[in-house]
């Protein structure tokens, strides 16, 4: 049979056609791709993306469940799951973070674990906090990857030059020392936080709200930090001082996300910032820190120096709710956040003893392996005793949360470089509250 | 035996769309269609973390932009974002370009560096001015000092006007080059005949500047400020890695803050409703540049 030259381009048409349509067509289908080999689908973002690959092997090796793990640039992690799920290709099993877990609940991505095995153990061996974190409209979604609560890091070397021997406990002790290392010359500005804006959370606003035993909502989630509570303002108004009167709150940290603070603090140039626990385990770091060995932790300053609370965060495993291998995924979850047979979190003291992360579980407290590895970077006793003291935000349980959170970001900023007082401050972060409020009703 | 028929050719009009028929195709499928599915999107109400409020709710969302102080905010930093944007480019372009059209000794390699920054993406551009004007270490304030400006480090991002100025600075510096290639090429059709025959007219420099080459230019000016308008408007990445919007509200433009309604919160009906209005507002000016540069202009480029 012979071809011309016609029939050829017809043919190479129809075969191309052939092959191109069926991909057009699942590009453009709305349906969930089936794994096919019956494996788990595992989602999170790219946190130690090489350890969470060896802790994964070696479940399958255990249950003979394939695991197929993507991790996902952390920084574009919430906007590709909610593509995800938005377009039929979501996970069956994926970190959650508390920020997200209510409109991730909204948007009918996960289903609630209440009643599947050892859900209720779990629950009660976990800090309060955390098992609030993960529970939504009183059900429950997550079992926990890590925690971490805020708590005033300082470098104890810095503040010894200067003639302190403990850490400040007030917020105006916290300014009277740090004017003290500025006016002997030991740095132009003591204090630094990471304030420029970002998608993330700003734990240290946070933090020195509650440590004075304020809140920015009540617990019908209504604003009340331009009524009821004066916390938030007098904070405000303590920032706004240290960044333009006092000057030891360093101006430049309108210009700094939380790495360059953490290289800071690494490299003796800030005596003091507020930030994570596990943030310690790098500080003294000697091969990753010059301040190694100088850098301790303390309970987040208060406005009165008696009163003490700090913010917690929570990070946990969630089961997406269309998953057609709901069984092996929650075997995955409970073995990443639940108890193992020997009713022990193996891979929350994993996680802690290779990096340092907080764990919800309060009976790793009292692990003799627990407390050897914390007592290379920090005190065990104020580390308990922060994890007892944290709560998270009440208000996580709202869809307008992060417009409020990137809304208050900037009401800081104006704070810090002197643009908006703190009155005004905190009007403006009501009406923004009232008016989110209004949108989503 | 077998039947010969003859095939009549396809017509000129036939021919042209069949040749242009799988362009149309995938302009269609890749652009027409996300742009109209775009619009009717900020017809809903529809927000990715309430699915079940899902609902078309006509040119609400348009008309709730008059009252969205975000919007007026981003809105009003963005015009001012694109005058200034746009008022530096075309002086420094055009300076530019003037002197790149002299025949001097190292016009090559200087032309190859004026257009370096075009090659730069946004992102890696925003990192490299936020390195130069980091407070800590930045290079502008190593040269500052050394030059005895500035006694100690300053944090130049920190205020509003600062945060301003420097942003749009970084913009310009990343698409400068493409105004000087399109004014350069303006620049090389002018006959120089028309240059002799003013200088025998005793027109001095400036006037030859005035009456020759702005005329010749005003087709090429047209087309930069059509774009960098465009550009200018949708200016995100650079402002975004640079500053994040801040401080406060200082250089939130609209397309960041488009982008954040869309990707942070995922409003995607409101965040359509903004795009729209972004590219209503450059075809308006877009249609004001024509209307006001096209007809003044006597030569072809």
């Amino acid at each position: 049979m012979e071809f011309n030259r016609r029939q050829v381009l017809k043919l190479a048409g129809l075969g191309l056609t052939a092959t191109a349509t069926p991909g057009l067509l699942a590009a453009c289908s709305n349906g969930k791709p089936a794994a096919g080999d019956g494996s788990v689908k595992f989602e999170g973002w790219d946190y130690e993306a090489t350890l969470v690959q060896q802790n994964l092997d070696k479940f399958t090796q255990a249950s003979n469940i394939k695991v197929n793990y993507t991790p996902i640039t952390s920084a574009q992690y919430v906007q590709k799951v909610v593509a995800e799920f938005t377009g039929g290709g979501g996970p069956d099993a994926l970190y959650v973070y508390d920020d997200s877990l209510a409109a991730w609940v909204e948007g009918e991505y996960l289903q609630p674990i209440d009643g599947l095995p050892g859900v209720d153990e779990v629950y009660s061996s976990i800090f309060p906090g955390n098992a609030e974190a993960m529970t939504y409209q009183g059900k429950r979604y997550g079992l926990p990857y890590y925690t971490d609560s805020n708590c005033l890091i300082y470098n104890a070397e810095i503040l010894s030059k200067a003639g302190f021997s403990k850490p400040p406990a007030s917020l105006e002790e916290l300014e009277s020392q740090a004017a003290k290392i500025k006016s002997m010359g030991l740095l132009e500005h003591p204090i630094g936080l990471p304030a420029q804006l970002s998608d993330t959370w700003w734990a240290w606003v946070w933090g020195l709200v509650f440590a004075s035993g304020g809140d920015l909502f009540d617990n019908q989630q209504a604003p009340i930090m331009n009524t009821t509570d004066t916390v938030t303002k007098d904070v405000l108004t303590w920032l706004q001082n240290a960044a333009n009167k006092s000057k030891v709150l360093d101006p430049a940290s309108l210009q700094l996300l939380p790495v360059p603070v953490d290289n800071a603090m690494k490299a003796n140039r800030y005596a003091f910032t507020i930030g994570a626990r596990y943030a310690l385990r790098d500080y003294n770091d000697a091969s990753k820190s010059k301040a190694a060995g100088k850098m301790k932790m303390a309970l987040v300053p208060s406005l009165d120096g008696k009163v003490h609370g700090t913010i917690s965060n929570t990070r946990m495993y969630g089961l997406a709710k269309d998953t057609e291998v709901k069984d092996d995924a929650f075997k995955l979850l409970t073995y990443l956040g639940g108890l193992d047979a020997n009713k022990q979190p193996n891979t929350a003291k994993f996680w802690f003893q290779e990096r340092g992360l907080g764990f919800a579980y309060k009976a790793m407290a009292k692990d003799a392996d627990v407390l050897a590895s914390l007592k290379k970077f920090a005190d065990p006793a104020i580390y308990a005793h922060l994890a007892e003291i944290a709560r998270p935000r009440n208000v996580l349980g709202v869809a307008w949360y992060t417009e409020f959170e990137t809304e208050m970001h900037k009401v800081v900023q104006g704070v810090l470089s002197n643009q908006v007082q703190p009155s005004a401050a905190v009007a403006s972060l009501a009406q923004s509250a009232e008016t989110l409020k209004k949108k989503y009703s | 035996m077998s039947v010969l028929t003859e095939r009549r050719p396809l017509g000129d009009t036939a021919k042209a769309w069949a040749l242009n028929a799988p362009a149309i195709t995938v302009i269609t499928l890749l652009v027409a269609y996300p742009i109209g599915y775009s619009f009717y999107v900020s017809l809903q109400r529809n927000n990715l973390k309430r699915p079940k409020a899902k609902r078309f709710i006509g040119l609400d969302n348009y008309k709730a932009l008059f009252s969205d102080d975000a919007f007026l905010s981003a809105l009003k930093v963005s015009a001012v974002f694109v005058v200034v944007v746009l008022g530096l480019t075309v002086v420094l372009a055009l300076i530019l370009a003037l002197v790149l059209n002299e025949r001097f000794r190292g016009r090559g390699l200087l032309l190859s560096l004026a257009l370096l920054p075009w090659a730069m993406p946004g992102v890696v551009n925003g990192l490299m001015w936020r390195t130069i004007f980091d407070a800590k270490t930045g290079a502008l304030n190593g040269l500052m000092l050394q030059l005895g400006l500035i006694d100690s480090y300053q944090a130049w991002l920190t205020s509003s006007t600062g945060a301003f100025l420097f942003t749009a600075l970084a913009q310009v510096w990343n698409t400068l080059p493409f105004s000087v290639i399109i004014l350069l090429a303006g620049l090389s059709t002018i006959p120089s005949e028309l240059y002799d025959a003013a200088t025998v007219d005793r027109a001095g420099a400036f006037r030859r500047f005035t009456q020759v080459t702005v005329p010749w230019l005003l087709h090429p000016l047209l087309i930069v400020l059509i774009l960098e308008t465009m550009n200018a408007f949708r200016a995100f990445d650079t402002i975004y890695v640079l500053t994040g919007g801040g401080p406060g509200d200082a250089t939130t433009t609209i397309a960041l803050l488009d982008v954040q309604t869309v990707l942070t919160f995922t409003d995607f009906g409101l965040g359509s409703a903004y795009a729209w209005v972004i590219t209503a507002i450059t075809l308006i000016i877009s249609v004001g540049y024509i209307g006001l540069l096209y007809r003044k202009g006597n030569f072809e480029v």
